[in-house]
């Protein structure tokens, strides 16, 4: 029984139950958003957040931010999109733009430890920067005629479920299992929530902040595959604004941006929340330019009330405290 | 006297004139002055907000919801003067309170309840510029073309000149002198320090830090309205997508100004020096030839060698002073 009120009291519950609430209120305006065939889709379309979410999890939990995803996912995007195109094979491609992850992430964590520049400012830096490459090396053109087995990966289906929607969500129960039950996992954790803690434990912190950002590179290059085989060609402002709906999705699901608390499960929640608020407003025949102005105040009401449940929460234990000390006491 | 200057205000300063120096030497049309004033406008809008979002970032903060502000103000100044047809300056003033009261929603918020800056001014961001798009989607106006047709008086703003000099420099020096006027001569500017240093601290010396840091967003909502009407007034058109790019210019000019992102320490004067340099940047490297989107390398190369110099020099200046005091203790 106690486990099933600790699972309640989970901020992941309330996102799960939000989720929930969000389908259902849909689904009696118009029923046939509750049709599998649109939860799949659903599933789909949020894929790439939930694998941006994932990385961005990690240096969240740092207590770092990472801005750069949305250059990472273009750069690596655009290059396998050529390598692709030019009849190079899928695992070439995959290699490449794991490389590509790999070096902005390393990149990101040097300028971060070494030259102690707030992850803010260095990712946004940097995501300048990759922008800018991308353009050089596509040349200002868009990386088109990508061949169609290509796109064809995205929808292979087995027993009627999507074979990559498969792969992401056992994905992500394997980083949440790692992230929560094993031994240096927990080390992110630690290192978002107390710094100095951590590092009179022992834990090698500058050495867990950069492969944190060298998560997330690879996070978000992997993204940038799954852009490719899903969308089928590759603009110069692909991925352009996506990491501030990651970050946004991060926060909706628990995430804190100071570090030490969140889940990777909750993160996806929160991804897949953001891509159905999209589709439901298109089931609910609300016009799109709604998008932003209801994602945002979203946002920013979930956030408060958050914000507002933990202030009264941490008081109520305070006073706990407090009446317990002064009981001791007398007795 | 020199020793007054700090010492960041005078390499930006020396930044400047080598930036005047070499941009002239690969194309002499970039000494001619008038070019150079008017290359005020391009970078005006980047300018006003980073003199405030200098404030916001000194008490600890930050606010990236001002690039959708602009979109915002400008879309209300063309509704609320083309399609509804009240006068225009009337609409101007409506614009910019409405600026002025997102920047306060973001503060009250962040500052009453208790939640991260970037959180808040994120969901803002999304928000403000939602609500452009919105009003844009509800007027039946091309979401491309914007809302033209302003009175001749209206693009004077951003377009006229007084005595030679363009508006944009009088209101470039005008914003200058109102933030640097509030945030090192007055009482509250003090407080902005003191609560950017430690808030406890201020909140135990019977500063209400609460309200400051609310005060400082509003005053960013409203510099980020005045920037919107300038630059519609420059382009000549009200549309909802304005401002979008100038995320990392506005934080470019506030860090390589010499404000540090933790807050406690900075100053107008060095975003004022630092959007100079990034402005004159812009236009000598189209000058001399760089295709425009090439100019988001040399920016952010820009930002993250002035964060790494300006984050280093302390340990570095410590590690100096150490080794020269043990050697006089030797010599002793």
């Amino acid at each position: 029984m106690s486990r099933i009120t600790n699972i309640i009291k989970l901020r992941e519950f309330r996102t799960f139950i939000f989720l929930i609430l969000l389908f259902v209120v849909v689904g009696f305006i118009n029923s046939d958003y509750l049709s599998l065939q649109n939860i799949d889709k659903s599933l789909k379309s949020s894929l790439l957040y939930i694998v941006l979410a994932v990385g961005m999890t990690f240096v969240l939990l740092t207590g770092n931010l990472d801005i750069s995803v949305g250059g990472t996912l273009g750069l690596s995007a655009a290059v396998s999109g050529t390598i692709l195109r030019d009849g190079g094979s899928v695992f070439t491609a995959a290699i490449a733009a794991i490389l590509i992850g790999v070096v902005i992430g390393l990149i990101n964590g040097f300028g971060v430890i070494k030259l102690k520049i707030s992850s803010f400012i260095m990712t946004l830096a940097i995501l300048s920067i990759t922008r800018v490459v991308q353009v050089i090396y596509t040349d200002g053109k868009w990386v088109e005629n990508i061949p169609a087995n290509i796109k064809e990966l995205s929808n292979i289906d087995i027993f009627g479920i999507n074979v990559l929607t498969f792969i992401v969500i056992v994905g992500v129960v394997f980083v949440q299992v790692y992230l929560s039950k094993s031994r240096k996992g927990r080390y992110y954790n630690a290192i978002g929530d107390n710094v100095d803690g951590a590092i009179s434990l022992g834990i090698p912190v500058n050495r867990y902040i950069a492969y944190s950002f060298v998560i997330s590179g690879i996070c978000a290059s992997l993204a940038g595959l799954i852009f490719v085989s899903q969308i089928g060609f590759v603009s110069t402002n692909a991925g352009a604004g996506i990491e501030l709906t990651v970050i946004a999705a991060c926060v909706l699901g628990g995430v804190s941006l100071v570090g030490g608390i969140g889940t990777v499960v909750g993160a996806a929640l929160g991804a897949i929340i953001l891509t159905s608020i999209n589709s439901a407003l298109v089931y609910m025949k609300v016009p799109a330019f709604w998008n932003d102005t209801i994602s945002g105040s979203l946002l920013i009401i979930i956030v408060v009330v958050d914000a507002l449940l933990a202030f009264n929460t941490n008081k109520k234990a305070k006073k706990l405290r407090l009446n317990a000390r002064v009981l001791q006491k007398e007795a | 006297m020199l020793n007054k200057i700090p010492k960041w205000n005078l390499t930006l300063f020396i930044l400047i004139i080598s930036e005047i120096i070499v941009f002239g030497m690969i194309n002499p049309r970039f000494w001619n002055v008038t070019i150079l004033l008017n290359s005020f406008n391009d970078f005006i809008s980047v300018a006003i907000i980073g003199f405030f979002v200098t404030m916001v970032v000194i008490t600890g903060g930050i606010d990236i919801s001002g690039v959708s502000i602009i979109g915002l103000t400008s879309v209300v100044t063309g509704l609320l003067s083309q399609v509804v047809g009240i006068n225009i300056w009337v609409s101007i003033l409506c614009a910019i309170l409405i600026g002025g009261l997102c920047g306060l929603l973001n503060g009250v918020l962040i500052a009453y309840g208790r939640v991260q800056a970037m959180v808040i001014t994120l969901g803002g961001m999304l928000l403000y510029s939602g609500i452009a798009i919105v009003l844009v989607g509800l007027s039946d106006v091309s979401t491309y073309e914007g809302i033209s047709g302003f009175p001749e008086g209206f693009s004077q703003i951003a377009n006229g000149e007084v005595m030679g000099i363009p508006n944009s420099v009088i209101l470039f020096i005008v914003m200058f002198f109102i933030a640097y006027i509030l945030l090192h001569r007055t009482r509250f500017g003090r407080y902005i320090y003191l609560t950017g240093i430690n808030q406890n601290t201020a909140e135990y010396s019977g500063i209400n830090t609460k309200k400051i840091i609310a005060a400082t967003y509003f005053l960013s909502g409203l510099s980020a309205g005045i920037a919107g009407v300038v630059l519609t007034s420059y382009l000549g058109s009200a549309r909802s997508d304005y401002g979008a790019e100038y995320l990392m210019p506005i934080l470019t000019v506030v860090v390589l100004g010499g404000t540090l992102i933790t807050g406690g320490k900075g100053g107008v004067i060095g975003t004022a020096l630092a959007s100079i340099i990034l402005g004159f940047m812009q236009i000598g490297l189209q000058m001399a030839g760089v295709s425009t989107q090439y100019i988001g390398l040399a920016t952010g190369v820009l930002l993250i060698v002035s964060v790494a110099f300006l984050g280093i020099n302390p340990d570095f200046r410590f590690n100096v002073r150490r080794i020269f005091t043990q050697k006089q203790n030797i010599g002793g």
